[in-house]
C-alpha cells in the first residue's frame, strides 16, 4: 500500500492506494496517521478510493485509526471508498462510524 | 472427478498473500467471475490468518495445510493447523452495537460472508480444520467442464 499526505490549511488528506492487509497496509496506514497525529493535526480525511480491499486486520486499523484520532481529539474521516471497500464497510456497520464523503471539497469543509 | 491441489506452509503471516494470490487464481480457472474469485480469496486469507495465529500460536514450526479442490457443483477449501484447536462458536458478532469499534474480531465473520458455508471441525491431537465452499453457478459449471485447466 502506498500512502501520500497532502495539507490543505488545517486538513490534511491522504491518498492510499493498494490494498490494506495484514503486515504491509496495516502497518503503513497505522505508521502514517499516527506520525499526523503526532505533528498535531487534527483534521485528517482518508482518500480510500485508490485502495482495492482490505482484510480484517485491515478494518481493524482503520476502527484502530479513528480511535487514536478521537483521543487525541482528533477527527478522521473517509473520503471516495470503492467497490469492495465500500461494500467491506456497509457489511461491518462502520458506515454507520466513519463519516464518508464522496466529495473532496466537501469534505475539506466538513471540519 | 475432482482437480485438487495442496499446500503446506509454515506458519507465517508472510505467507498470506501467496494463499490468497493462489486461491483468486484457482477460483478463476474455476469459472467464477473476479469479484466472486476475491471474495473466496478474502474468505480463505482470513482462515489462513487464523491458522497461523490463534491455531498455530504464530508457532513457525507449525504447518498450515491449504487444500483446493474444484468439482462439478462446488468450489472447496481445507485449511488445516496443527494447534489445540479453539471454540469458533463463542466468537462474538462484530456488527453487534457493542463491537462495532473493537480492532479485532472479524475475521470469521468475513469468511462467513464471502463464501457459501464455512465448517470448523476440532481433529483431536491434530489440529483444526475449516471447510470453505462455493457453489458454482450452473454457467460456469458448463464452461468448468468443457475447460478444465485452462
Amino acid at each position: 500500500m502506498k500512502a501520500s499526505v497532502r495539507h490543505h490549511g488545517k486538513v490534511t488528506v491522504v491518498d492510499l492506494s493498494g490494498k490494506i492487509t495484514i503486515g504491509d497496509g496495516d502497518i503503513k496506514l497505522r505508521e502514517t496517521v499516527n506520525a499526523l497525529l503526532d505533528e498535531g493535526r487534527r483534521a485528517v480525511i482518508l482518500n480510500l478510493n485508490g485502495v482495492s480491499y482490505m482484510d480484517s486486520a485491515g478494518i481493524g486499523e482503520l476502527v484502530a485509526c479513528y480511535k487514536r484520532a478521537a483521543e487525541k481529539g482528533a477527527k478522521l474521516k473517509l473520503l471516495n471508498p470503492g467497490g469492495k471497500v465500500q461494500d467491506l464497510l456497509v457489511l461491518t456497520r462502520l458506515q454507520e462510524i466513519f463519516e464518508i464523503y464522496r466529495d473532496e471539497r466537501e469534505a475539506l469543509t466538513s471540519f | 472427478m475432482a482437480d485438487t491441489v495442496k499446500l503446506q506452509l509454515h506458519s507465517r503471516i508472510a505467507y498470506v498473500d501467496l494463499v490468497h494470490a493462489m486461491t483468486e487464481e484457482l477460483a478463476r480457472r474455476a469459472q467464477f467471475a473476479k469479484a466472486e474469485a476475491l471474495d473466496i480469496a478474502l474468505a480463505v486469507r482470513e482462515a489462513f490468518i487464523n491458522a497461523v495465529k490463534h491455531g498455530n500460536g504464530m508457532d513457525d514450526a507449525k504447518l498450515v495445510e491449504v487444500e483446493f479442490e474444484r468439482n462439478a457443483s462446488r468450489f472447496r477449501v481445507w485449511v488445516r493447523d496443527q494447534g489445540p484447536g479453539f471454540d469458533w462458536e463463542k466468537t462474538a458478532d462484530p456488527r453487534d452495537e457493542l463491537n462495532l469499534v473493537r480492532t479485532s474480531g472479524r475475521g470469521i465473520f468475513f469468511m462467513k460472508s464471502f463464501v457459501d458455508s464455512v465448517t470448523f471441525e476440532n481433529l483431536p491431537g491434530k489440529g483444526t480444520q475449516v471447510l470453505l465452499e462455493k457453489k458454482l453457478e450452473a454457467s460456469a459449471r458448463g464452461q468448468a467442464q468443457s475447460g478444465r485447466h485452462r
